[in-house]
């Protein structure tokens, strides 16, 4: 039997005999009734289930996500490799872990390591999604004065907040991108298995990257000897990793310490996304402008692919633009010219078609992305002309300000006109069409743009509208680029890390060089031709590993 | 008694601290705090230091609470079972309205005596590896010593306040404070005994 340690309260009566003598300070019966209350109502009544989803009426948990927490906690005691793939949300999974077992009084001294970038992402989560109050590890900070810090690993890592660190005794420890760790012979390693922890989160997308050795080791930080030690082990497995495969006993350790959720298993392939490409012709007024533009000499490469882009997009943007121009270089000729020719052109074909479009869908809501603010306003005073309500979003708003504005989408405005996807967080699944009124040359801005509406709980089929105008430069991203890499039937988050692998940081940029650098249409052909063919096989050798993941 | 009602619990909360309600209407709460509840509630320390150091009387800020989220309204801050601004709320109730001591309203107009009672909000904590909580409310009659479970619902159907009622008179108490309040602690000590402590025996196997 185990002996019950049980500590008391034992200044209560001492105290109440106190006031008692002195008449007071007395609560009166009103809010004395309310101190009760208060506390029956923040009392945690059972061993099981996740009460911290009561205190964050807010979010939407995915039921793999509150599936994951409660097994983290009440199957595995809070010592868990959470590896699921990236996009379903392991961020949300730990944060939801650590509000639980800080709920429940269980953790108060936390310490969250992260790569230096994410340091900031982390604390604001935490923050606004948790309420739970951590703080990012600053210069003459001292590591005991703050419960919850954020840091980075190579922060930490280094003297003497190691020594510091090393000192204090931590309820939770969360490491984020763990595969960081997996080799026993690095400095983070061991850095990590020396801090002491009760509860120990590893987050890694990719547990298995090489061999059985690291699965060894990340295991071994959160449960050491729980696969027998290094020697014993490396005897019976050896470096091979498809032994985990093989191995059934392997198998069931393993699973005992990791979670990992698949996209395949979630259910957000189901939900279908359909892609319109909405082919349009300028007119012949408005080609020939586009011709000139493009013939324009004396210009930098780069501002004339931008002029051009801005054409396709609105009047107004390309006139903005060439008007500012216009304000630096004196006695361009040329430049005023086709500054006239545009006053004189009429109603862009695009603007047409999008009241047509929205017209044609009734009374549904409708998203509107445009890279140009210029195109904006534009659009608003058109659509406001034709009857349809519109607000405007942009990335520049504050935070209260987002919210408002999708508020008033909801409730009133049939269509919101974006210049940017809207950031973190802001949540517009009540809407199913989106138009992409021109296409960013960034395909992780595109990405983001659709993961507003196609997203984890979006329960309808989502309708994406690209508009493109033949023969234009637009012709060569849709047809050469976005097209070929089957881009709008990718996964949110997929494309994220083909990029990643592939080291192509700045893809804009990128496409930008090609299209200034070539002397001619064939030579843009075959550079984006090059550029889709390395992007399509990095995908099938990741489909490869996938198939491999999900053997074991 | 659990808050089932979030707007009445802020309404009354407010009031019962001598704050005026601006706006009070479905889901939506403008009150304008008094001293003490800026100085509880909006954590400005510095402000009121320096107001005070100069002698000056200092002005208290509004404060706008929705409890539903329909009803929007600029500036105003979601409160809900998990915002700080609620747990900041219940916790200055717990500092603050922790004891009281209360007679029962009596409209008579002959001698009425009033017994005494101890009444023990208690709250039990099961720490192992996970944990899970208990409150009980027990009154014990500090005369005769019977005990009475769940006395603070028992209680809220009676009419109670800090002054003694006119006629009224209290008897004094033949079991004194402390010991009262050792006879409810083993009653305790041996309801946690009986317990099936499986929870305990689990936590020690996990831990070793």
């Amino acid at each position: 039997m185990t002996e019950l340690l049980i500590d008391k309260d034992n200044t209560f009566v001492k105290t109440f005999e106190k006031l008692l003598k002195n008449e007071g300070p007395f609560s009166n019966w009103e809010l004395f009734k309310l101190t009760y209350q208060s506390e029956l109502t923040r009392m945690v009544p059972s061993f099981q289930g996740l009460h911290a989803l009561d205190y964050l009426p807010h979010m939407q948990f995915l039921p793999h996500q509150i599936k994951t927490a409660t097994t983290a906690i009440e199957q595995m005691n809070g010592r868990v490799i959470l590896a699921d793939e990236v996009g379903l949300g392991k961020t949300i999974e730990a944060g939801l872990i650590l509000k639980e077992y800080m709920i429940r009084n269980l953790v108060k001294k936390v310490l969250i390591l992260v790569p230096a970038s994410l340091v900031n992402q982390w604390v604001k989560e935490l923050n606004e999604k948790f309420f739970i109050p951590a703080i990012a590890f600053r210069k003459n900070m001292h590591w005991e004065q703050y419960d919850i810090i954020v840091s980075s690993l190579d922060l930490a890592k280094r003297s003497p907040h190691q020594e510091m660190i090393q000192q204090i005794d931590y309820d939770f420890l969360l490491v984020d991108e763990a595969h960081k760790l997996k080799n026993h012979r690095t400095k983070n390693y061991s850095f990590i298995r020396s801090v002491h922890k009760k509860y120990c989160l590893l987050l890694t997308a990719t547990p298995i990257q090489n061999n059985l050795l690291e699965i060894f080791n990340l295991v071994s930080i959160l449960k050491p000897g729980h696969l027998g030690d290094y020697d014993s082990f490396m005897k019976r497995f050896g470096k091979d990793r498809q032994l985990l495969a093989k191995d059934q006993y392997l198998k069931k350790l393993v699973q005992q310490v990791m979670i990992r959720n698949t996209r395949k298993e979630t259910s957000l392939n189901n939900i279908n996304r359909q892609i319109h490409t909405i082919w349009l012709d300028f007119s012949k007024e408005q080609l020939a402008c586009y011709q000139t533009i493009q013939q324009l000499k004396d210009l930098p490469t780069f501002s004339k692919i931008t002029f051009l882009r801005e054409f396709c997009s609105s009047r107004e943007a390309c006139y903005m633009s060439l008007k500012k121009l216009l304000s630096s270089v004196q006695n361009n000729e040329q430049i005023e010219k086709i500054i006239t020719t545009i006053e004189q052109l009429p109603q862009h074909v695009k603007a047409e078609k999008v009241v047509e479009l929205i017209k044609s869908l009734g009374n549904e809501k409708v998203i509107i992305f445009t890279e140009y603010r210029a195109s904006q306003y534009f659009l608003q005073h058109f659509l406001h002309e034709h009857g349809i309500s519109s607000v405007p979003f942009r990335g520049g708003f504050k935070a209260s300000k987002k919210d408002w504005m999708r508020q008033i989408f909801e409730n009133q405005a049939q269509v919101l006109i974006a210049t940017e996807a809207g950031g973190e967080g802001i949540n517009l699944q009540f809407c199913h069409h989106l138009v992409n009124y021109d296409l960013p040359w960034n395909p992780m801005k595109l990405e983001q743009r659709i993961g507003r509406i196609h997203r984890f709980g979006q329960q309808h089929p989502v309708h994406v509208y690209n508009f493109a105008i033949r023969h234009t430069i637009e012709e060569h991203m849709m047809k050469l680029l976005y097209e070929k890499i089957n881009l709008f039937e990718k996964v949110i988050g997929e494309l994220d890390d083909i990029l990643a692998d592939l080291n192509i940081q700045d893809f804009e940029s990128e496409i930008k060089n090609i299209f200034a650098e070539s002397s001619s249409e064939g030579e843009i052909k075959i550079k984006l031709n090059n550029l889709t063919a390395i992007i399509n096989q990095e995908q099938i050798e990741r489909n490869h590993k996938e198939a491999y993941h999900e053997n074991y | 008694m659990k808050i089932t009602d979030l707007h009445q619990f802020l309404v009354t909360f407010f009031q019962a601290h001598q704050c005026k309600l601006i706006v009070n209407q479905p889901g939506l709460l403008k009150i304008q705090l008094t001293k003490e509840m800026d100085k509880a509630l909006m954590n400005r320390p510095f402000y009121w230091h320096y107001i005070e150091r100069m002698g000056q009387e200092g002005e208290p800020m509004q404060l706008t609470l929705m409890t539903d989220t329909k009803q929007k309204h600029e500036n105003a801050e979601w409160i809900h079972f998990g915002s700080p601004r609620l747990q900041q709320i219940m916790n200055y109730l717990k500092k603050t309205s922790k004891y009281t001591k209360l007679f029962q309203v009596v409209d008579t107009k002959v001698n009425t005596p009033l017994y005494p009672w101890l009444v023990i909000n208690l709250k039990i904590t099961y720490a192992g590896k996970q944990q899970k909580e208990e409150i009980f409310s027990i009154g014990l009659n500090l005369v005769n010593g019977m005990m009475v479970e769940d006395m603070m619902a028992k209680l809220d159907r009676l009419a109670l306040q800090q002054s003694i009622s006119d006629y009224c008179y209290p008897i004094s108490p033949i079991i004194k404070l402390a010991s009262g309040f050792q006879r409810i602690e083993k009653v305790f000590d041996q309801y946690i005994k009986q317990q099936d402590h499986h929870w305990a025996e689990e936590t020690r196997i996990t831990l070793e």
